[in-house]
């Protein structure tokens, strides 16, 4: 190893980004762009659902019962209409995601302690929303079942309201949410993101660094010298590197100010197991710049090998539970995976070393992998 | 323009579109990408992304040891949760809940059994890993489904408020319907979301390659002193790689989409390529702008994937338009993916026709004239 | 000492059966070749002859296939071996500062290349300065790579490649793209440096004229080594002479030649033959009784330059195709234009780019049926011109016909009458011959009814018929440069331009363009603007214009050019001595004018020829150095070139 030749390339590197600003864009603009982007841009809070409803009792009752729809957080009130066909065009212009209808002699059934039925249509297109909008609405009519019969039952019975409820509802279940009490998606999309961000701009950065000189003929510059390869490869990368490792803090100091993500880990713990990552995702971009040999081909393979296991293979999205058998195997074999329970450990759960270091060690194990294929591929001598 | 001159014109352009196809024809690597986009991509995001709760670990902590216990964690059973076995106590729950072992611990207290067969209201508590928020939400609302029912039919016997008997009693019934995708499938959804990724994508990429390949290799100095116009040398760009993904949406929806993935198309399927064909248009404008701004192809692809991110994340997909801060909401309403995401869905699984979409087309249309009208006054400023 | 001595005078670089493939393609086949110390090596061949394959191979930055290679006394077989060199050598690959970091400033990209090569601070201060100095470049030390000239950043690259004095530098085509004058510089500059320090040097070359900048050559050719001496050497390897002579009617004068003769050459009004296996004066007396109803005005014989001998040579070997063409170039089928009308004018053009000008107030005009050339240094506003002469820029002032067409108003119709080929030869290279041509057509808008008839005119023009169904990328580039102009030429435009049309192509090749240029002007009439930096090719220009910071300098025949400069600075005396550096700096002290070094030969300009041929050789007898010989010459457009442009140059600078 020798210093002077390891600094050499680094610092001109470093100069090289720096002044094309193409180039800068991609090392900080681009990750805290999608970082942002992504974060405030994909929420699983099911929220404002937008509503119309066909009232065709107009009680007291029916309009008593609405109003539980039209206050809750939930729904977003947008109107009455006249008949069922009115609400085909609402629902299929997107207008509306649901629509409520109470039949005629609703007050009137219920008082003479007769059942009656309402109708909700839920716009099913994103299977996930509809599934959360129908718990809601089961929710809401529940509530006011168990109310309206609790009454009913004291009166006919003669016992006392607590007692009928009893009855009516003898089971409940008391959830605690653990680590994000107030269920915000925010909370683990954005520091799941870090996990998105760290995959794919490190491997982009690196192989696009790599491929340019390639690319460009200066790489002649340095098979024609004396500088070896782990010197070459380490002076290259040094400057993504030290990028990345930035690029951590400035993501980290997103996800907990701007996203209000509380972190309850252990920051040194925390900051190293994501170094780790980044060598490890670095790594992937280096065996990319090696396999190809124009900026084109380095960005597409880096989409294929890093932004598909990010979002499809890490639990992200998809949770590994829920995957079959064969995708979950395959989803064992990318790093992401790893990352992503350190992430959301230590931001989420507070979690540290003593839980955490089999995944770590796991990336680690990567990193040194993929390095290592990185240097053996590397020829100053190549045959074209 | 006289007849002669319009003929020219027509035939310049044709014969600039066809030389566009070939150029394609013969970038093996180009159109092996291309072609994985519209199959192997999409059928991935089809049957890989899946939002709902499939077999969650739970584990209990009984208290109890009854049967009625035993009957309530029984409930716990796929296809949404998978009961893994008792523990101990607090810690060991705390501990595998840390580990992301298991998603949830069901707690039930000592004299369950008891309190529901006296008539006494029971509680019990049900701690979910919420650092996933799908999960933790789905599996909470679940459970509660889960305990509530059980709780009914366990007393029922004594209070006679069981399935069968509430007919007679003053409750609302919830008749709902999920329409457009009554089987909740995820890959509907999820497929056609990955379809518009990749058109949206393409149609950026695809012509601003063409137009930055002529650049790269010197022969857009050849085109600028012939008495093409620039208008001339970037439509055809635009019409052959329409072309393609056009025929790359049909491949996908008659090969993958359809079959694969059983997918009922409500609408009409012309009026949904007429839509795909206006919204390339409109994304090949920014396509352009890139083009003109990029000296290499190495560029390009850096800006469409810049510019690729808030497009989608703004189309109204992964978060619905009404829950977006107002700017966003602004920012989405210049967003051509916007328009054309929910025409897509409309069509496809809705059955809307253009009496309803109408607006939306004419809305996507003005974006479409703005972004090609600046894409070309961009690229003839270069000179 | 005495092994060491031994060892010092084993040739620096030994190479035996060399074989490179790529895939299935053979790129250099079985070479020999042998450099001794302190030599300028040369290898001359068109793109595509195996030129850069042999020398990255030398460099250690290829691996071969066949054969042994020994440089600097290490066997070259491994990745591991080729390491032992690396710190004694210097590469520099093709591609005018391509290796260099375009973001970087010339003295960080100097840094780069010595901290890489571990230079010491001390010494590389010291050389730093040297270098800056003797390139001119020190007052551009901030400047970002990028924002260089060609000739700049060529200087720059060597200063990079030679940095940690190496003793073998390998230069890969580093003349390629460059004017004249820095070109002459580079030269002065490497031989200084080399002499300074006995550095051996190999050096390739796309270009024939620049042999006489070596001590010895080898001439590749599709992966093989043709010949190889000193340039002399190989020039007498081909048997025959060369004959010039003017004749009036051209035409029938080159008609009657071509039956007896395969290589021949038409230069402006002059014809060239080269007769095989004739002495010189049986060579004017033959072409004299051929030439029997044709009226003789001059001829003169002489022994044939590299780039003759080098067609010669592959003529004879029989490396090409022995049967020329039937040469009847078709005619247009449309009428010609009015005879020695204008078809080119410009008056008082001018651009600005900001307060940059980049062409200043330039007037010239070209006739139907000339071949014009348009000169200049990188930088000096040629490209601008034409641009704006094309119609895809507008000029700032001024104004200029084209064609018979206004260019401030009628740009779509100028672009319609005339021919464009650019320097990178502008085809679709994944598209068949057959397709790019019917692509041109299209565009120009050729009717479908003359269509079929055009094209094959096309292909019989550029003698494209048998490449036909091939893709144009696959072509070799002479071939390519002809579809070029036919693709050019679809429309029987009645004005050609023609940015810098030949880099790359081989002198066959060139030759063949050059004939198809010729018939265009001297029959059909058309007007041709042509750029070029390589002087042998605008000796075939009938008027010249040479600009300099966007304007023109000089405005004339090449003949009246060269008379001018010889009226105004004299003959060109070659010396040829034992010691050429030293001479080279003694005459450069004594302010002769024009002293440059041309492999072992140094030429100046004097006017007064006797008196200067006498100076010359007292001050180099007193130095003890031998003068073996001293001749005068005829300047050629390259010292016109060079000594206008450093005159106002200097001028500037003073």
């Amino acid at each position: 190893m020798n210093f002077t030749r390891i600094w050499a390339v680094t610092y001109k590197e470093w100069r090289e980004i720096f002044r094309d600003r193409l180039f800068f864009i991609m090392a900080f603009v681009l990750p805290i762009g999608i970082f942002l982007v992504v974060g405030f841009g994909i929420s699983f809070d099911v929220e404002k659902i937008t509503f119309a409803v066909l009232d065709q009792d107009n009680t007291a009752m029916s309009r008593d019962f609405l109003h539980r729809f039209i206050d809750s957080r939930y729904f977003d009130y947008k109107g009455h209409v006249q008949s069922e066909r009115e609400f085909d065009p609402l629902l299929a212009d997107s207008n509306i995601r649901f629509a409520i209808i109470i039949p005629p002699r609703f007050e009137e059934q219920l008082l003479s302690g007769q059942a009656t039925s309402v109708q909700s249509l839920i716009d099913g297109v994103f299977p996930y929303r509809a599934e959360v909008a129908k718990g809601y609405v089961t929710a809401i009519i529940a509530n006011f079942n168990t109310q309206s019969l609790a009454e009913y039952l004291a009166r006919k019975r003669g016992i006392s309201k607590g007692q009928a409820i009893a009855q009516v509802s003898p089971l409940r279940l008391e959830s605690r949410y653990l680590y994000n009490q107030a269920l915000r998606s925010q909370w683990s999309i954005s520091s799941g993101l870090m996990m998105l961000v760290l995959m794919v701009a490190p491997p982009f950065l690196t192989a696009l660094g790599v491929v340019r000189e390639k690319e460009n003929g200066s790489i002649y510059n340095i098979y024609a010298s004396t500088i070896s390869r782990s010197e070459f490869i380490l002076g290259k990368l040094l400057p993504y590197l030290l990028i990345s490792c930035l690029n951590i803090l400035i993501l980290w100091w997103l996800v907990m100010h701007v996203f209000g993500t509380p972190f309850k880990g252990h920051p040194f713990f925390y900051y190293i197991a994501s170094i780790i990552y980044v060598l490890c995702t670095s790594g992937v971009g280096l065996v990319v710049s090696l396999l190809v040999r124009t900026q084109v081909a380095a960005v597409m393979l880096t989409i294929v090998l890093s932004f598909v296991p990010a979002m499809l293979y890490s639990g992200l999205l998809v949770p590994v539970d829920s995957m079959g058998r064969e995708t979950q195997i395959e989803a064992h074999l990318f790093p992401t995976l790893y990352y992503l329970r350190i992430t959301w450990g230590s931001f989420l759960k507070g979690l540290g070393w003593t839980e955490l270091w089999f995944d770590v060690a796991i990336l680690l194990s990567y990193a040194l992998i993929l390095w290592g294929i990185g240097f053996l591929n590397f020829h100053k001598r190549p045959a074209e | 323009m006289n007849y002669h001159a319009f003929l020219l014109w027509w035939s310049r352009t044709f014969t600039m579109t066809i030389k566009e196809l070939k150029q394609l024809i013969r970038d093996p690597v180009l159109l092996l990408i291309i072609a994985y986009f519209f199959t192997i991509d999409v059928y991935m995001a089809g049957s890989g992304i899946n939002l709902s709760l499939r077999n969650a670990s739970i584990m209990a902590i009984d208290h109890d040891h009854s049967p009625a216990s035993r009957e309530l964690i029984y409930r716990f059973r796929p296809p949404y949760f998978d009961f893994k076995g008792d523990i101990s106590g607090k810690n060991e729950a705390e501990e595998r809940l840390n580990k992301g072992q298991i998603l949830a611990v069901l707690d039930i207290p000592e004299n369950f059994q008891r309190h529901l067969l006296q008539g006494q209201a029971e509680t019990v508590q049900f701690q979910v890993d919420t650092s996933n928020t799908v999960l933790g939400t789905l599996a909470t609302t679940y459970a509660m489904q889960i305990t509530a029912d059980f709780g009914r039919d366990f007393v029922g016997k004594q209070t006679g408020l069981n399935s069968d008997t509430m007919e007679a009693l003053p409750v609302i019934q919830n008749r709902y319907r999920v329409l457009y995708n009554p089987n909740r499938i995820d890959s509907w959804f999820m497929s056609i979301m990955e379809l518009l990724t990749v058109i949206t994508m393409l149609s950026m990429m695809l012509p601003a390659a063409a137009a930055v390949r002529e650049k790269e290799r010197g022969t857009i100095e050849q085109l600028a002193v012939s008495p093409l116009s620039s208008l001339q040398i970037l439509l055809p760009k635009v019409i052959s790689m329409g072309l393609v993904i056009l025929f790359g949406v049909a491949v996908c929806l008659f090969l993958i989409i359809i079959p694969l993935f059983h997918l009922p198309v409500k609408g009409s399927i012309s009026l949904f390529f007429a839509v795909t064909a206006l919204y390339v248009f409109t994304a090949s404008g920014i396509g352009l702008f890139i083009a003109t701004i990029s000296q290499s192809l190495g560029q390009v692809t850096m800006l469409v994937i810049l510019l690729m991110m808030p497009i989608l994340l703004l189309s109204g997909a992964w978060a619905p338009p009404e829950t977006m801060p107002h700017a966003m909401y602004l920012a989405m309403t210049v967003s051509p993916l916007y328009y054309y995401n929910e025409m897509t869905y409309a069509i496809l699984l809705k059955g809307a026709g253009i009496d309803i979409l109408w607006d939306s087309i004419l809305e996507l249309s003005g974006l479409g004239v703005v972004f090609f009208n600046f894409g070309i006054w961009h690229f003839r400023r270069q000179f | 000492m005495g092994e060491a001595s031994l060892v010092d005078k084993q040739a620096v670089i030994n190479i035996t059966g060399f074989c490179k493939r790529y895939k299935k393609k053979l790129a250099v086949n079985a070479v020999d070749l042998t450099i001794q110390r302190g030599e300028i090596y040369g290898l001359i061949g068109p793109d595509g002859a195996g030129k850069s394959s042999l020398m990255k191979a030398i460099a250690g930055v290829l691996s071969f296939e066949q054969g042994t290679l020994d440089v600097l006394g290490v066997t070259i077989d491994s990745e591991a071996s080729a390491e032992k060199i690396k710190g004694r050598l210097g590469f520099m690959p093709q591609g005018l500062g391509l290796n260099l970091y375009g973001d970087l400033s010339v003295e960080e990209n100097i840094d780069f290349f010595a901290q890489l090569r571990e230079v010491q601070p001390e010494q590389l201060d010291q050389r730093k300065d040297k270098l800056l100095g003797m390139t001119r470049l020190d007052k551009f030390r901030e400047r970002p790579m990028k924002n260089l000239s060609g000739g700049m950043k060529q200087k720059l690259g060597l200063i990079c490649t030679l940095i940690h004095q190496p003793e073998l530098v390998i230069l890969d085509e580093p003349t390629t793209g460059v004017d004249p004058v820095s070109r002459r510089d580079f030269w002065a500059i490497l031989a200084e440096l080399l002499q300074e320090h006995n550095i051996t040097a190999l050096v390739s070359t796309a270009y024939m004229d620049e042999a006489a900048r070596f001590n010895r050559l080898s001439l590749m050719y599709n992966g093989q080594i043709l010949a190889a001496g000193t340039p002399d050497a190989i020039s007498q390897q081909a048997k025959g002479c060369l004959i010039e002579l003017t004749a009036e009617p051209q035409l029938e004068a080159l008609k009657q030649l071509k039956i007896h003769y395969l290589q021949i050459e038409t230069i402006g009004s002059r014809i060239r033959v080269f007769a095989d296996n004739t002495s010189v004066n049986a060579g004017v007396k033959t072409v004299t009784d051929l030439l029997a109803g044709v009226k003789i005005k001059t001829i003169r014989a002489f022994d044939a330059a590299l780039e003759d001998s080098f067609i010669a040579l592959l003529r004879q070997r029989p490396l090409t195709d022995q049967t020329q063409k039937d040469n009847s170039i078709p005619r247009f089928d449309k009428p010609l234009p009015d005879d020695k009308s204008i078809a080119i004018e410009a008056k008082q053009l001018t651009r600005d780019f900001g307060k940059f000008r980049s062409v200043d107030h330039i007037n010239f005009s070209v006739k139907q049926g000339e071949i014009f050339g348009l000169l200049g240094a990188n930088g000096a506003g040629k490209t601008t011109a034409i641009k704006m002469l094309t119609g895809i820029l507008p000029p700032s002032e001024g104004e200029g016909q084209v064609a018979g067409a206004d260019m401030r108003k009628a740009g779509q119709l100028i672009k319609e009458r005339i021919g464009y080929m650019s320097q990178a030869f502008s085809l679709y290279l994944d598209l068949t011959v057959m397709e790019n041509i019917r692509l041109f057509a299209s565009i120009y808008g050729v009717d479908r009814k003359t269509l079929k008839q055009r094209i094959d005119w096309v292909i019989n023009i550029a003698g494209l018929a048998e490449v036909i169904g091939q893709l144009a990328g696959s072509l070799p580039m002479g071939i390519r440069q002809r579809l070029a102009l036919g693709c050019a030429l679809i429309h029987q435009p009645g004005v050609l331009f023609l940015d810098e049309p030949t880099s790359g192509v081989d002198p066959i090749g060139r030759r063949q363009f050059w004939d198809i240029l010729v018939h265009l002007a001297r029959v059909e009439q058309v007007a041709i603007l042509v750029t070029t930096h390589y002087m042998t090719e605008a000796e075939h220009c009938d008027h010249l214009v040479l600009m300099y910071a966007g304007r023109v300098i000089a405005d004339d025949t090449p003949t009246t050019m060269i008379e001018s400069l010889q009226n105004e600075a004299g003959q060109l005396l070659e010396i040829t001595t034992d010691k050429p550096l030293q001479a080279l700096t003694l005459l450069e002290k004594e302010n002769f004018k024009g002293v440059a070094l041309f492999g072992k030969h140094i030429h100046l300009l004097a006017l007064d020829v006797k008196r200067v041929k006498k100076q010359i050789s007292e001050l180099l007898t007193k130095h003890s150095i031998k003068l073996l010989e001293i001749t005068a010459q005829t300047p050629t457009l390259e010292d016109v070139f060079v000594y206008r442009v450093l005159a106002l140059e200097n001028k500037e600078l003073t």
